[in-house]
């Protein structure tokens, strides 16, 4: 007896065991009357299932009614207690026990569409090790404070988002960062709550805890994208909200006109519109989290909308259709520069060794291009520390935005940038020269001129190549119905049209500053288009803030791009783009599908029970069959 | 304080403001509100007059099953 008590206290086994009983019982009943023509019987079994079934909703509904809240179960228990009264034993049992069916069978798949976001809660471990006064101890993970150490033993889950201290790993980040090649950790190195430690122990002391990790921002962003309400489902829930009112009024008054119990009873059980209000969140809920399982954090439903819509597409060139990581391949020394030949140095310091004067060009750029966070800068830097060590730093330096630096160092002076930037510093341009940049820029790569005291010294070509997947993700851009692609850049013509030519894309926008990309974001957006923008999430903030769709790529462990982009893609994957049109299209599909499902069936029930073709147990089966309808359509989102 | 549960069994749309009235009809509850797409309810309370278990048991006497969550 105290196995069943604790039995129906579990509401899911209470349900299986009630859907049982009442089923046995009808099953019964059936037998008795069809098989048996024992008709008495069955009429008293069918009574006992519908009471089987129907006491467990009166209950539900009567708590409901207690808290002032008029409940669906209250329009059922009122109509299978009317069914009995007047004699309707089958529509009586049949009703309560399709109703709880139908809870049971909407509650197991609708809990399938949520599961991406469970699937993501899991990633939070239940325990962390602390170390606290010398000893390990184990408390829940939002319980360690920021700055305290945990331990991580392999082959468990990283509990906070911190910095190694000590210990060295492997770490598989790909939930959090798309990565799917497992990295190395050792001191120093940032890891993520929620990631897998692989191989060895790792002690990490606590940057971000809870609710302040990147896992949490994933799961909450998910979330919200999940609960915001579209425009067309606020505008079915206002029309719900009436609806159940207005079917009880409907019902009184059908009586009263009719004096046909059974006719208003009927409408009591047709009196939750429950296809229509989940028509709309089912896929919602489907898609963003399906879109979440492929590394696509979509913001919420509007932006679900818009994509589908979008036909312009600007993409960022550095970074996005380019690798993002610049490096010297070329150095052409000018003839007769003589400070190449020998590197004239401060007093006291010692000569680096310039075994040609290529090196020359290099060593001199880096010098001046020392106080420079510009990609392009560091790429020189890089290159030059890779051959001469560490560097000297310039006496003087200063930064000439989109054109260039100058620097001094001993008695040199040094102008890195583009031919204008030399020119406008009173640097004779050479014919020589010129050819070199012109040269250099139509094979695709960024050409830069160094001059040395006025004189131009020589030329680095510096190649930030193509990704490999730039050219097939612009095809399937196109497949996707995006009719214009255009390729936004703050790099010269020449070399922005070598790349575009490589990728598949016709339209340059070149050498643009900051504020010019997202004039030129407003203007592809005049035609009244849907523009979607794609970039870091840093440093093209504003342009993908101007954007319809503003899509941030590699923005896993990004927590600004994660909060900020309409769109954030966890890895750095070009094909994610096409992928998250595709499905958003789908999604809006998967809407319309559900609603029309929906609305025909409320105008199809109301119509039938009006016109006395519906009864009680038909129009619980319709209601019930539509709700499972929708929910196994939404469902078909997680698969695509 | 604010305490978030989790409920997996939202099926019907109209059981958010089953829950709603039940959690908020507790004595020390000043706000509640369901987010019937993830199943998420955030509870607005007093901890000295009503702890989260008698928040899970709210929920439960609506007809739902439901969880503590730390976010």
């Amino acid at each position: 007896m105290a196995g069943l008590k604790t039995r129906l206290q579990d509401i899911k086994q209470r349900r299986e065991l009630l859907l049982i009983t009442s089923g046995s019982l009808i099953i019964a009943a059936l037998a008795a009357t069809h098989l048996f023509s024992f008709a008495a019987a069955g009429r008293w079994l069918y009574a006992a299932a519908a009471i089987a079934a129907g006491w467990d909703i009166a209950l539900r509904a009567w708590n409901s009614l207690r808290n002032r809240h008029v409940s669906i179960e209250l329009l059922v228990t009122i109509a299978a207690s009317g069914a009995l009264l007047i004699g309707e034993v089958w529509e009586a049992a049949a009703v309560t026990f399709l109703f709880i069916l139908g809870a049971y069978l909407e509650a197991r798949t609708l809990t399938r569409t949520r599961k991406v976001l469970e699937e993501l809660l899991d990633l939070a471990p239940m325990q962390a090790v602390v170390i606290r006064d010398g000893r390990e101890l184990e408390v829940a993970p939002y319980e360690v404070a920021v700055g305290e150490t945990v331990l991580v033993r392999p082959g468990g889950r990283i509990p906070v988002d911190g910095e190694v201290i000590d210990g060295r790993s492997v770490v598989d980040e790909s939930a959090i960062t798309g990565e799917p090649m497992p990295e190395v950790k050792t001191a120093g190195a940032a890891v993520f709550a929620g990631t897998i430690n692989q191989e060895g122990l790792l002690w990490v002391r606590a940057t971000g805890v809870g609710a302040d990790t990147t896992l949490a921002r994933i799961i909450r962003r998910v979330e919200e994208a999940q609960e915001e309400k579209a425009p067309t489902q606020r505008f079915i829930e206002r029309f719900a909200r009436w609806y159940t009112p207005f079917i009880i009024a409907l019902s009184a008054v059908a009586f009263l006109i009719t004096r046909n119990v059974e006719l208003a009873l009927t409408l009591l059980v047709i009196g939750c519109p429950g296809a229509l209000v989940i028509s709309t969140p089912v896929s919602v809920v489907a898609g963003i989290g399906r879109a979440a399982q492929r590394g696509i954090l979509i913001k919420g439903g509007e932006y679900l909308e818009n994509s589908g819509k979008i036909s312009i597409v600007a993409l960022d060139k550095t970074g996005t259709i380019t690798r993002g990581r610049p490096q010297v391949t070329e150095i052409i020394a000018l003839q007769n520069v003589p400070q190449l030949a020998s590197a004239v140095v401060p007093a006291g310091e010692t000569a680096a060794s310039l075994p040609d004067q290529a090196a020359g060009v290099l060593y001199w750029a880096a010098i001046a291009e020392g106080g420079s966070e510009h990609p392009l800068a560091r790429a020189v830097r890089l290159a030059a520390e890779e051959q001469f060590g560490p560097l000297p730093p310039a006496d003087e330096f200063e930064t000439f935005t989109g054109k260039g630096v100058r620097a001094v160092y001993g008695n040199v002076e040094i102008l890195v940038g583009n031919q204008e930037f030399l020119q406008e510093m009173e640097v004779t341009i050479t014919p020589e020269l010129q050819e070199h940049l012109r040269e250099l820029r139509s094979r695709g790569h960024t050409a830069v001129a160094v001059a040395l005291n006025g004189q131009p010294g020589g030329v680095l070509g510096i190649s930030d190549p193509l990704r490999e997947s730039s050219p097939s993700m612009i095809r399937k851009l196109r497949e996707a119905g995006v009719r214009r692609i255009v390729m936004l850049t703050g790099d010269d013509e020449l070399t922005a049209r070598a790349i575009a030519a490589e990728a598949g894309i016709e339209e340059v926008r070149a050498s643009l500053l900051p504020e010019e990309k997202l004039d030129a974001i407003r203007e592809l957006q005049r035609s009244g288009q849907v523009v979607a923008m794609v970039g870091d999430g840093i440093n093209d903030a504003p342009a993908l803030a101007a954007a319809d769709i503003g899509i941030a790529m590699g923005a896993g462990g990004t927590d600004v791009a994660i909060e900020t982009a309409d769109i954030a893609l966890i890895a750095d994957d070009l094909h994610k783009i096409p992928e998250a049109i595709r499905i958003s299209r789908a999604t809006m599909r998967n809407i319309r599908q559900n609603v029309v499902v929906a609305l025909a069936t409320v105008t199809l029930l109301l119509a039938g029970v009006l016109l006395g073709e519906v009864h009680m147990a038909g129009g619980m089966l319709v209601h019930e069959a539509s709700v499972l309808l929708v929910i196994l359509n939404g469902m078909r989102l997680l698969r695509i | 304080m604010k305490t978030i549960l989790r409920s997996q069994e939202l099926s019907c749309p109209s059981c958010v403001a089953k829950i709603e009235k039940a959690l908020k009809n507790l004595d020390g509850v000043q706000e509640a509100t369901v987010h019937f797409n993830t199943g998420r309810i955030e509870v607005e309370h007093d901890p000295e007059r009503v702890k989260a278990e008698t928040l899970v048991a709210a929920v439960k006497s609506a007809g739902y099953e439901a969880r503590v969550s730390a976010f």
